[in-house]
């Protein structure tokens, strides 16, 4: 019986394909956002209002993840944006493997802002690095606020975490304060939005920021 | 329950290196898993057990590893243990980004014959 060293990365595989995958993305300067929640917080709809103030000045896909159907990618088709459903048939995540598939199918010449909506879930997305520049975490008010607590490696890896569905958050039990002291003992560094796809409000906050991103990155490729 | 695609990716690393080196059978492998990598060892128990069937692995067992969560500190350059929610460092009392250990996800050793 002899032992050996191996001391291998378990997912070398698709650490390799993210590296792929980022250095194509940085080359054409393409922002790319990988924009995590769970199902029913409104990362469709936060999509839809956001592209809809962005689309006439800078050039936007989306990659839509589901488990099954294109009820999502219809939605953001409608916005006028090229948008790649991927149905992952039952898998919990999006790899980077998938996101290079859809990554060929999109023209990314002249393309700013790359959108990468995942499977609506708390937990796996976290793990899997697809080639993105930020993370980004919706959580909505009626999910309750003690889910940075419950599920805190999504909310530790993001860049950004919008609350969304503030319209509502009188009828709930939704707690602000202690919302934003779990964030920032999470991760201290992510910028916070709060908006209401509804009310449209927020947005604009969210774009100017995503914007200078977006400008950021494109200075970085010259 | 991404735990049954990672051993996938275990027993594909795992067999590699026992073909590799001339091993005609696997007893032992040895992953070390980071406290923060959000992966349930008793999940990886389950899915090895049922993955390693008919494979090079088939009959061994896994010991896993569990790694600290350590962060460096950039200004005064300690290194203290952190968990999800505490990262301020004991000595200035910042909240520190530079995490050095705790996302670990890796096979460390395997034993065969």
């Amino acid at each position: 019986m002899s032992e050996i060293k191996v001391v291998t990365n378990i997912l070398q595989t698709n650490d390799e394909i993210t590296s792929k995958n980022k250095k194509l993305l940085d080359e054409k300067g393409i922002y790319v956002i990988n924009l995590m929640s769970s199902p029913g917080s409104g990362k469709t709809s936060l999509l839809e209002r956001i592209i809809a103030k962005l689309k006439n000045d800078v050039n936007i896909a989306v990659i839509e993840g589901d488990i099954y159907t294109t009820k999502d990618a219809q939605r953001i088709e409608a916005q006028g944006v090229p948008v790649i459903q991927i149905n992952t048939g039952g898998a919990c995540h999006l790899d980077a493997e998938m996101i290079r598939g859809a990554m060929n199918a999109l023209t990314l010449d002249k393309l700013d802002l790359l959108v990468i909506e995942n499977v609506g879930n708390l937990v796996c997305p976290a793990e899997f690095e697809i080639g993105e520049d930020i993370k980004i975490a919706v959580l909505s008010t009626t999910e309750g606020n003690d889910k940075p607590l419950k599920y805190p490696l999504m909310f530790e890896k993001s860049g950004a975490v919008i609350l969304n569905k503030l319209d509502i958050i009188e009828f709930t039990d939704f707690d602000k304060e202690e919302f934003y002291r779990d964030i920032k003992s999470l991760n201290a560094n992510a910028d916070t939005f709060e908006t209401s796809c509804v009310k449209n409000q927020g947005i604009d906050e969210i774009c100017s920021w995503l914007m200078s991103k977006i400008q950021n990155k494109k200075l970085e490729v010259k | 329950m991404h735990e049954v695609s990672i051993i996938q990716n275990v027993v594909k690393i795992v067999s590699e290196k026992a073909i590799e080196n001339k091993f005609t059978k696997v007893n032992k492998v040895s992953l070390k898993i980071g406290e923060l990598s959000g992966v349930m060892p008793e999940s990886l128990n389950f899915a090895f057990k049922s993955s390693i069937i008919d494979t090079i692995l088939e009959g061994s067992t896994l010991e896993i590893e569990k790694v600290k969560a350590i962060a460096e500190c950039k200004d005064c350059e300690q290194e203290f243990p952190i968990d999800h929610f505490n990262k301020i460092c004991p000595c200035c009392n910042k909240f520190c980004s530079s995490i050095i250990s705790g996302y670990e996800l890796y096979v460390n050793t395997i034993e065969g014959d």
